[in-house]
């Protein structure tokens, strides 16, 4: 039975938001470019 | 994470292949692997080139590690081709898209816009409304195709390969065409890098007015600012402000085009049936990650505000570098994606026509834009 899929709109906001959140309370602080 | 991530539809290049299972989380790391070496190759080669040519004093273009990643993926593609073991992850670049536009809303704070002041902003907005339509009109005229005559409008109108990336994911644009017009964009950057402080020089501008106008008329920052820095360190603070004042507008216009795209349903034919009810179409339609651009691009916003109690709550300087910074990242996975995607042989299909058509709209609006500029500088002494 096909389970509901996520949209990949949907797995990006939920990465992004889970980053700023890390970037937020401070777990990920610096990234170099 | 990914183990039933939604994979963008390969029928157009793989014809003979079965119909897609749902990828397998270690499915997709092989793939993911090669955009992050494919992208990271071309950030490598930017570097080296950049500290190779100014330790020998060699003038040398920058060329951006954009152009270096789509090349570097196009040319795997196109002659080894791509491994069956690596597709799945390769087809993430939709995902890594989407996330690098959401994070890239950590770059666009409201209060930039104010900042560059009043005339400033009218002029932002002209230069956008005549380059739009101008760029829009020059691709009906050459027969361009709809989704590709927009991106070139947008990435010649606003800026560049963020704008039409931002763009490619609101309008379902295919990755050829994106590919296409970011090429078209980054070839002619490079040509007003030289272009522009040669004319700014013959004209006698003023440090403000030439800035203006490298900001407004140059396509990508990267560009718009050593545009700006060629002709006067001042000049360069002002062609960032500027720019950053039309990078501002990215969101708005992704918006619009969304909307556009969405009420002529040209976006799919099969779904225009289900235009009876246009708010849930519209709904639907709608790309949902421009909604956690807002949101971040909002945060951004309140941890510039004065009021302490606002500005604790969005991020402060330097978590929205790092922010940034992650935004880069997802968009170098995205680059190696679009180069690693493209068929050149459709991209040939396509002729210089679009070429022709960045290049006599980017002349335009350089001259558009100038024309703009030289008025108001004119009238206000900038």
């Amino acid at each position: 039975m096909a389970s509901k899929r996520l949209s990949t709109d949907t797995w990006a906001i939920l990465l992004s938001l889970t980053l700023a959140l890390f970037v937020r309370i401070g777990l990920i602080k610096t990234i170099a470019w | 994470m990914a183990t039933s991530a939604e994979l963008p539809d390969l029928r157009t290049e793989y014809p003979s292949r079965p119909p897609e299972k749902p990828a397998t989380f270690v499915s997709l790391l092989p793939g993911i692997a090669l955009l992050a070496i494919v992208g990271y190759a071309g950030k490598f080669v930017e570097h080296f080139l950049n500290t190779y040519t100014k330790a020998h004093h060699i003038t040398f273009p920058n060329i951006e590690y954009v152009l270096w990643a789509i090349l570097f993926g196009a040319l795997i593609a196109n002659t080894i081709g791509l491994a069956r073991i690596f597709r799945p992850g390769v087809a993430t670049y939709e995902f890594w898209l989407k996330a690098g536009i959401i994070l890239l809303g950590a770059r666009f704070v409201l209060g930039d816009i104010l900042k560059l002041g009043g005339i400033s902003l009218i002029l932002v907005f002209i230069a956008l409304a005549l380059s739009i339509t101008f760029m829009t009109w020059l691709g009906r005229t050459f027969k361009l195709n709809p989704k590709l005559t927009t991106l070139l409008a947008v990435g010649s109108s606003i800026c560049g390969v963020s704008a039409i990336i931002a763009t490619q994911g609101a309008i379902d644009a295919d990755e050829e065409d994106s590919s296409t017009a970011i090429a078209a964009i980054l070839a002619l950057g490079a040509i007003s890098l030289f272009a522009f402080p040669l004319i700014g020089h013959a004209l006698h501008m003023s440090d403000h007015a030439y800035g203006l106008w490298a900001g407004l008329a140059v396509d990508n920052t990267a560009e718009a600012t050593a545009a700006g820095a060629l002709f006067s360190d001042a000049a360069g603070k002002y062609a960032v402000l500027a720019k950053t004042c039309r990078n501002a507008l990215i969101g708005f216009v992704v918006l619009a085009y969304a909307i556009q795209w969405a009420r002529k349903g040209l976006a799919n034919d099969t779904t225009t049936a289900q235009l009876q009810n246009k708010a849930a179409f519209l709904w639907k339609k709608f790309p949902k990650f421009v909604l956690g651009f807002l949101f971040i691009s909002l945060l951004a916003t309140l941890g510039s505000s004065t009021n302490p109690t606002l500005a604790s709550l969005g991020f402060s300087k330097p978590q929205l570098t790092t922010l940034g910074n992650l935004s880069r990242w997802a968009f170098l996975l995205t680059f190696a994606g679009v180069g690693l995607r493209t068929n050149l042989k459709d991209l040939f299909k396509q002729g210089a026509r679009p070429f022709i058509v960045g290049a006599v709209g980017e002349i335009v609006i350089a001259a558009i834009t100038l024309a703009l500029v030289l008025g108001a500088d004119r009238i206000y002494h900038l």
